[in-house]
């Protein structure tokens, strides 16, 4: 009995923070999308003050609802296919950064795992540090050093030059969105794919070559299918909040950059559509949602397999 | 212990005796000396808090953000909040310096006979550009072809950015077109829908955050964006001792105005000293000073006497009666419009 009191009593506070400050979002969200935009953001009042009397009268009622809820926004949505253009633009874009992520953290969470305990410390805390200084000031950092007067870009150009090739502008571009993505999610992967790859028992690799097997086919048939936790971890931890970013595309993005996120930003901003805002959103959501799905379905059709 | 307390309670008591007014205004938009001499004026304090859009400003007062005694909107934020019923009437006794603001930036549609408001300073929305690279190229800046024609952008290609912002940039596109900043005609919106989507490939990006400053290191050329920060470019590429300058000027098709104006807060705990501030800034020295400051344009007529003579010189900050007539304020749009242009938004935005 106290055995389970002293449960609840432990993770109750972040069960109810995370109840407080995402279900009941989530729920104002999911009713938001069915109502109509107020005039100047929000939405429209059910209730309103009248001012004759000061007192708060409804205005819904059975009779007049369908001025009140609506699913409209959620038409609008699916009539037009820029929203699902844009959608599937910003997946591939996530994609891209998480799989540049992978093939760029794969290696560093090797040698990390792999080196001496001193040395260990030291490079997760240069993989950490770069959380010491602020996020928009890091992005600011890469537009000067993508921006055309940079001697990185001058150097390369001049590169490029030598090899008859035409100039580039590196800034403003989705290059710069994806070196931007990838670079502020690094540490997302490298830190779970890390701590999966130092528990691996390095008597099996042993084992492996004494079998045969060469470099190759151990990492992939020993330590890649022991890696993949990680791997999904850090897949989450990557993809899900480079789907959503809108800071990124804003400051190094061309006029072709705009993702998901944008559009939502700009819904809740300069449009004052909030009901439509949260249909982006709760989309986003179940997007995410149904790949997590997928990604599940096929985890365990593969084990299935086996 | 007793006497410990009453001492406080008396620090207290003196603490909140203490005149305090609060001005919720647009960032960095008025001048330090200008406040230090007016709280040596009326004795009080005067406690600052900014914002950086519109938009967050009516959110926070819609939230019922209380204790703000002065807010400073943009012409289309006048209605929502008068609207909303936050504002008071401005007892024009207490403000005598009204009559120095020029006729032209009174009686808007936004607050006929000013009832709440009194025009601070403005700014207009128009092209900045690197002045050494537009007379190398050859390229005429008066005129909104600059951001619109692929005939002229083909030779700036990747050098232009232009305002991450809809209602400014269809503005622009409006004018270009030969129609009203103001239309709402769903043919004039499509034609300058088309007008946008036309330049697009060429512009380097919609740039609303950081356009200053790749005018300044000389990455971007053509701007489109508000005469306030290009007057600061301008001083930026002065203070580094760039080999060329940043030029600006309206354009021939007509521009943009933003009037910001002073409004009293309903729920203003202290309507006596917003009254004294606000006709404190009504004076010509007193207003002059945020101009000579950014380089705002100044809706008072007893100010132009106190402003630099190189300020001065600068039409769009100080435009003449003809280049005046170019200017309209942009309407707030509502409903149906608002998602409308919303719509015509994305569709520039995401198209190929």
């Amino acid at each position: 009995m106290n055995n389970r009191l002293a449960k609840w009593l432990i993770s109750g506070p972040p069960l109810l923070y995370l109840l407080l400050f995402f279900a009941i979002p989530s729920a104002i969200m999911a009713f938001a999308a069915f109502r109509f935009p107020g005039d100047y953001g929000g939405l429209l009042p059910l209730v309103e003050v009248n001012p004759e009397t000061g007192a708060r009268e409804v205005l819904i009622n059975f009779g007049n609802y369908a001025d009140f809820l609506t699913w409209e926004n959620f038409q609008r949505f699916f009539e037009e296919p820029i929203y699902i253009e844009l959608f599937l633009k910003s997946f591939w874009y996530a994609g891209i950064t998480t799989g540049v992520c992978i093939v760029l953290a794969y290696p560093l969470a090797w040698l990390i795992a792999r080196s001496s305990k001193k040395t260990r410390d030291l490079l997760v805390l240069m993989v950490i540090l770069p959380f010491w200084s602020n996020f928009l000031i890091r992005v600011y950092a890469w537009m000067i050093i993508l921006g055309p007067q940079s001697y990185f870009s001058q150097v390369l150009n001049r590169v490029l030059a030598v090899f008859g090739i035409e100039p580039v502008s590196l800034l403003f571009s989705q290059f710069a969105v994806i070196i931007g993505l990838v670079y502020v999610h690094l540490p997302f992967m490298v830190l779970p794919l890390y701590a999966n790859l130092e528990k691996h028992d390095m008597a099996l690799l042993d084992a492996a070559q004494d079998l045969g097997a060469n470099a190759w086919q151990r990492f992939w048939k020993v330590t890649w299918p022991l890696s993949l936790p990680g791997v999904w971890a850090g897949t989450a931890l990557v993809f899900i909040p480079a789907l959503g970013m809108f800071a990124i595309p804003d400051l190094l993005g061309g006029t072709n950059s705009m993702m998901i996120g944008n559009l939502i930003k700009q819904q809740f901003l300069d449009s004052r559509d909030w009901p439509f805002g949260s249909v982006l959103s709760i989309m986003l959501t179940l997007s995410v949602l149904l790949m997590a799905a997928i990604a599940a379905w096929a985890g365990s059709r593969g084990k299935a397999k086996k | 212990m007793k006497k410990l307390l009453l001492a406080l309670s008396l620090l207290a008591g003196m603490a909140q005796a203490e005149d305090v007014l609060h001005v919720y205004n647009w960032n960095n938009y008025i001048a330090p000396e200008t406040v230090k001499r007016f709280e040596k004026e009326c004795k009080c304090r005067v406690v600052q808090d900014y914002y950086g859009a519109m938009e967050e400003m009516l959110a926070k007062l819609a939230a019922g953000a209380k204790g703000y005694d002065i807010v400073v909107p943009t012409g289309f934020a006048i209605p929502p909040l008068v609207k909303q019923n936050l504002t008071q009437p401005l007892d024009k006794a207490k403000v005598p310096n009204l009559k120095n603001v020029n006729a032209a930036f009174l009686n808007t549609e936004f607050d006929k006979g000013n009832i709440y408001s009194a025009p601070y300073s403005f700014t207009t929305t128009l092209v900045g550009y690197n002045d050494k690279k537009i007379k190398e190229l050859g390229i005429d800046a008066t005129s909104w072809a600059v951001i619109f024609d692929p005939k002229v952008l083909a030779k700036i290609k990747g050098k232009v950015t232009v305002l991450d912002d809809s209602r400014e940039l269809f503005a622009a596109a409006l004018m270009y077109n030969g129609y009203s900043a103001n239309s709402t005609n769903p043919a004039e919106w499509k034609k300058a829908a088309e007008t946008i989507k036309a330049a697009k490939p060429y512009w380097a990006a919609f740039n609303t955050q950081s356009y200053i400053k790749e005018l300044t290191v000389g990455n971007i050329w053509v701007a489109h964006g508000y005469s306030n920060d290009m007057f600061q470019a301008n001083q930026d590429t002065k203070a580094a001792k760039r080999p060329f300058g940043i030029g600006y000027g309206l354009q021939k098709q007509g521009n943009t105005l933003s009037l910001d104006s002073m409004v009293v807060l309903k729920n203003a705990p202290r309507p006596d000293l917003a009254h004294r501030f606000i006709n404190f800034m009504l004076d010509g020295k007193n207003s002059s000073e945020l101009t000579n400051m950014i380089g705002s344009g100044n809706p008072n007529a007893a100010a132009a006497q106190f402003v630099q003579p190189e300020i001065k010189k600068i039409s769009a900050v100080f435009p003449d009666a003809n280049s005046m007539k170019g200017l309209q304020q942009l309407k707030d749009l509502q409903g149906k419009q608002l998602r409308d242009l919303n719509r015509l938004w994305t569709e520039v935005k995401t198209a190929k």
